[in-house]
C-alpha cells in the first residue's frame, strides 16, 4: 500500500480531510467524502508521502499501453476531476491522501492492509471511496 | 487481477463502516468477486475512467460510479456505463511520425536494420512529447533508446545477447528493452496537439512499422527456443494478447 498526497493542500505532518457536504448523495449521507485507491501506481521502492504530480504507474503489463496516463494521470488517478467535482459543490470535499495497492495481490493477504487502510481513512473522516483498477 | 483487487477492497472497506463503489474493467471478474457497488466500463486496461485529456468524459464516468453509492438494493450491484469504448473514437486528422518506409518481410537482418533507422526518424516527435508532458514512461532498462533498439536487433537476429545490467536475466533485460521501444514510438506518436485513439496507436505501431514488424518476429523467434524463461517472456510480455497475430 503507498500513499498519494495532494500536494496542493500543503506540507501537512499527516493527511487531513477538508469537511464539507456531499449534495449529489445527499439525505442521510450528506457528509460523505471521497478518497481514491486503486492499484498498480505509486513509487517502487517506497510506500508514503508521495505528491500526485511524481505519479508513476509500476505496473507494466504489456496488455496496456501507458501513454494515456503518461499524458494525463486522470485517465486513473481522476484527482483533478474529483477536486472539480468538490468545488462544484457536486460532491462535500476530496481527501488529502490517496492509496494505492498492487493489484496482482492475494484478496487473502490484503487484508491486513485493507483494514489498516480503513482506520487511516477514518482518521481521515473519509465515509465513502472510489475503487479503481488500473 | 486489478479488478479483483479492487473488489477485495471493497469488501473489508464495507465491514469496516465505509461505502465503496468500484471501477470494473473486466466484468466476469466482478461478477466472480461480488464487491457491494461496481460500475463496468467498456474501456481498455489502463485508462478506467476514459481517454486522456477528455475532462468531461472523466467527468460523466465518475459521477456514474457515485451515484451508485445512493444504491442499497445489494447485497451486490452491477451497473454498465452507457458510453462506447473511447478507443474507436478515430482522430482523422492525425498523421504518424512520417518513417521511411513500412517494414521489409524479408530477413531478421534486414528488419533490424529498419527497426535501427527508425530510430532517429522518431527523435524529434518524442522530445515533443516529453517538453509537453515533462514526463515519460521510456527508461525501465535503463539504456538509450538507440542502445536498447541494438539490444532487441540483437535478439531478433539471434545473438541472445547478455545482459548488459546486472540485476536483470537476458529474457528480463530483453522484456523492458521491448517495453521501452513501445513506448518510445508511441508517445513519439501521441505528441502534438492531434488525439488519437489508443487503437490508432497501435494499429500503426503494430501494423506500420519496422519496431511492431520485428517484437512479432522476435515472438516467434523466442517462442521456438528451447530456454523456457526465454518462452515465457515471448509468450507472455512481449505482443499484447489482442495484437498477437491470428487473433485481431
Amino acid at each position: 500500500m503507498s500513499q498519494i498526497r495532494d500536494h496542493t493542500l500543503g506540507d501537512r505532518a499527516g493527511p487531513v480531510a477538508a469537511s464539507g457536504r456531499d449534495r449529489v448523495l445527499g439525505g442521510s449521507r450528506c457528509q460523505r467524502r471521497n478518497a481514491v485507491s486503486r492499484a498498480g501506481c505509486g513509487l517502487p521502492g517506497s510506500s508514503g508521502g508521495h505528491q500526485a504530480e511524481d505519479l508513476l504507474v509500476s505496473h507494466i503489463s504489456i496488455n496496456f499501453d501507458r501513454t494515456g496516463l503518461q499524458a494525463d494521470w486522470n485517465v486513473a488517478f481522476p484527482l483533478e476531476r474529483l477536486k472539480e467535482l468538490a468545488a462544484d459543490g457536486v460532491i462535500g470535499s476530496v481527501a488529502e491522501t490517496h492509496y494505492s495497492f498492487m493489484g496482482a495481490s492475494d484478496p487473502i493477504q490484503m487484508e491486513p492492509h485493507a483494514r489498516e487502510l480503513a482506520g487511516h481513512l477514518k482518521r481521515d473522516q473519509v465515509d465513502s471511496v472510489l475503487l479503481c483498477p488500473v | 487481477m486489478c479488478t479483483r483487487a479492487v473488489s477485495a477492497l471493497a469488501h473489508y472497506l464495507e465491514e469496516e463502516g465505509l461505502a465503496t463503489v468500484a471501477i470494473s474493467l473486466i466484468r466476469p471478474q466482478t461478477e466472480n468477486t461480488k464487491p457491494p457497488r461496481a460500475l463496468w466500463v467498456p474501456f481498455e486496461l489502463g485508462r478506467p475512467f476514459g481517454p486522456p485529456g477528455d475532462a468531461a468524459f472523466q467527468r460523466r464516468v465518475i459521477l456514474a460510479a457515485l451515484g451508485m453509492l445512493e444504491r442499497d438494493k445489494g447485497p451486490v450491484i452491477i451497473e454498465d456505463f452507457p458510453d462506447d469504448d473511447p478507443r474507436w473514437q478515430l482522430d482523422p486528422g492525425w498523421r504518424p511520425p512520417p518513417i521511411p518506409a513500412p517494414p521489409a518481410t524479408g530477413s531478421a537482418e534486414a528488419l533490424a536494420a529498419q527497426l535501427e533507422a527508425e530510430i532517429p526518424q522518431l527523435r524529434d516527435a518524442h522530445q515533443r512529447w516529453v517538453a509537453q508532458y515533462s514526463r515519460t514512461a521510456v527508461g525501465l532498462c535503463g539504456l538509450s533508446i538507440s542502445e536498447c533498439c541494438r539490444y532487441v536487433a540483437d535478439w531478433l537476429c539471434g545473438k541472445a545477447p547478455p545482459s548488459p545490467r546486472e540485476a536483470f536475466s537476458g529474457p528480463l533485460m530483453l522484456r523492458f528493452a521491448v517495453d521501452d521501444v513501445k513506448a518510445y514510438y508511441l508517445e513519439a506518436a501521441a505528441a502534438g496537439t492531434g488525439k488519437p485513439s489508443s487503437r490508432q496507436l497501435g494499429d500503426w505501431f503494430w501494423n506500420e512499422t519496422a519496431a511492431g514488424a520485428a517484437i512479432h518476429a522476435l515472438r516467434e523467434a523466442c517462442l521456438a527456443s528451447e530456454d523456457d524463461r526465454l518462452k515465457l517472456i515471448a509468450g507472455n510480455f512481449l505482443v499484447p494478447a489482442a495484437r498477437v497475430r491470428g487473433t485481431g
